[in-house]
């Protein structure tokens, strides 16, 4: 039974929990916020990197950001899409995160925003995880 | 700390040797630096041996093969820093006065993973996600293009520059010369980096023998002394982080010159970390060997080419010499002790007094790199 109820329900995103949708149905990404320091980390973590306190409190982070840099990777483990964009985008809180890129040209400074796609494949299908997309200027 | 000198090198040449097993690999590297040290393996009294993917005990399995086991082995695992960073421990252990003579291994087998980018630890969250070495350093890349204007020739011309120098290492796994041009039109593989921009995977493995000053004197009149010996990891960083400007190679670098009381300008020789074309680079100006920005032009004007101000990556480099992971760092003071030594051949760095060797490496989140590890040497 247990079985067959995993086998329905939609895979998992390959980054877990640290995506959800907002009550607009948007993707946001969930970090973590220490709740003794202030201190921010995406993904989150069980402990803060600024004062050791276990008391960390999930908090959904900005839509959008700046790419500060990227590549276009074409030799990669098989399952991911190639060419794989991938790069780092800065969210405002000082959280870098490490991410692919979905759809189009991209260029440094771009101003882009959280969604989610496809960014590979394996035997169990496609793999899904948060991607940032270029805004339109 | 007491004085700590090096009195013995050896290394095979790096290529591949699928039919090897890493402890054949290894116990060349070792008699062939006891017999430049000319010493009996005997007076050994302690092993530091450095290995990323070669196993567990792997210093044991390479002494039990040539006789000398039974005195205390360690194996030290830090990536590209492995054997670095077990030179650094060698060197404290002798500085401590605990020993006066120990032996120091760097080795690795890669050619058993086949080709294609060397796999990484999924566990890691931006590994996991996708991330690969030479994306990683695709990226460094990428930004030092925006905020510099590096040309994409410039670039291809620090291949072009180390497999020129390999092509004089009979020790180099890549011997052949490239042009910019075939540089350019070699597959691509992480955006702007084409394939001869990435460093080969292969086999290798190198030997050091240390001996405190008073008994190095004994040993041989030319040994090399250790002017500085510097180990660190990067800082864990969750949000922004200058990637033109690796912080874990800037603290080191500067935390070497002062314990060395050197500065970039006494160095006549380095054997720098050039994993990928760009990291060369970014390096000159992590040493203060130029300016920020003043890279490109540095490799340009030919100052760290073979007859240049300062030679950088003489036996070639990782790009040229290749980097068997965990014996990189041993065959960097190889090559820093031959051309301190006056032993490099048609590559020699003319009146070469002091030299610099650094190795970092390490792909996980939030970390310029995981470890950095930097010596200097003086004849
Ligand atoms: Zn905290």
């Amino acid at each position: 039974m247990a079985v067959e109820a995993t086998q329905t329900r939609p895979r998992p995103l390959l980054c877990g929990d640290a995506a959800e949708r907002d009550a607009a149905g948007n993707v946001v990404l969930v970090g973590g916020r220490c709740a003794d320091c202030g201190a921010r980390a995406f993904p989150r973590s069980p402990v803060c990197t600024g004062c050791m306190s276990e008391n960390i409190v999930a908090e959904r982070l900005p839509r959008r950001g700046t790419l500060y840099a990227f590549s276009s990777v074409h030799i990669a483990p098989k399952k991911w899409k190639k060419p794989m964009r991938i790069g780092y985008v800065d969210l405002e809180g000082d959280v870098r995160v490490f991410t692919h890129l979905a759809g189009g040209e991209f260029s440094i400074g771009d101003e882009v925003e959280v969604d989610i796609g496809a960014v590979g494949e394996d035997e169990a299908g496609p793999i899904e995880c948060f991607v940032f997309k270029r805004v339109p200027k | 700390m007491n004085g700590v000198s090096v009195v013995g090198v050896g290394m095979i040449p790096f290529g591949k040797y699928p039919e090897v097993n890493i402890v054949d690999l290894g116990w060349p590297a070792v008699k062939a630096a006891l017999k430049d040290a000319g010493i009996d393996g005997k007076r050994i009294e302690a092993v530091y041996s450095g290995t990323s993917r070669g196993g567990a005990m792997t210093g044991q399995r390479i002494m039990g093969r040539l006789g000398l086991a039974g005195l205390p082995i360690v194996n030290v695992e830090n990536a590209c820093s492995s054997s670095s960073s077990a030179m650094a421990q060698a060197v404290l252990a002798v500085g401590s006065g605990a020993y006066d003579v120990v032996l120091v291994i760097g080795v690795e087998k890669l050619s058993k993973y086949g080709g294609g980018t060397l796999p990484m630890d999924e566990d890691d969250w931006e590994i996991g996600l996708g991330l690969t070495m030479p994306a990683l350093y695709a990226m460094r890349a990428s930004r030092y293009i925006h905020d510099y204007g590096l040309t994409l020739e410039q670039l291809a011309g620090v291949s072009v520059k180390n497999r020129k120098n390999g092509a004089l290492n009979p020790d180099a796994q890549m011997k052949k010369p490239v042009t910019i041009e075939e540089v350019l039109a070699s597959r691509m593989v992480s955006e702007p980096f084409t394939l001869l921009q990435c460093c080969p995977t292969g086999d290798g493995a190198a030997a050091i023998v240390l001996a405190s000053d008073k008994v190095a004197k004994q040993i041989r009149q030319d040994a090399v002394r250790v002017r500085a010996s510097h180990l660190t990891s990067g800082r864990f960083m969750t949000g922004f982080r200058d990637m033109t400007s690796p912080e874990i190679t800037v603290r080191g670098a500067k935390e070497t010159f002062e314990e060395a009381g050197l500065g970039p300008e006494d160095i006549d020789v380095a054997e720098v970390h050039d994993a990928f074309s760009i990291a060369e680079l970014l390096y000159y100006e992590a040493f203060g060997f130029c300016p920020r920005g003043e890279a490109p032009h540095m490799l340009t004007s030919g100052a760290t080419s073979l007859g240049g101000r300062i030679p950088v990556n003489p036996s070639g480099g990782l790009l040229a010499k290749g980097h068997p992971v965990g014996a990189t760092g041993a065959a960097q003071i190889v090559e820093i002790v031959r051309q301190l030594r006056g032993e490099a051949g048609a590559r020699q760095v003319e009146g070469a007094r002091v030299g610099l060797t650094h190795a970092t490496g390490g792909g996980i989140s939030g970390f310029d790199h995981g470890a950095c590890s930097i010596h200097i040497f003086q004849r």
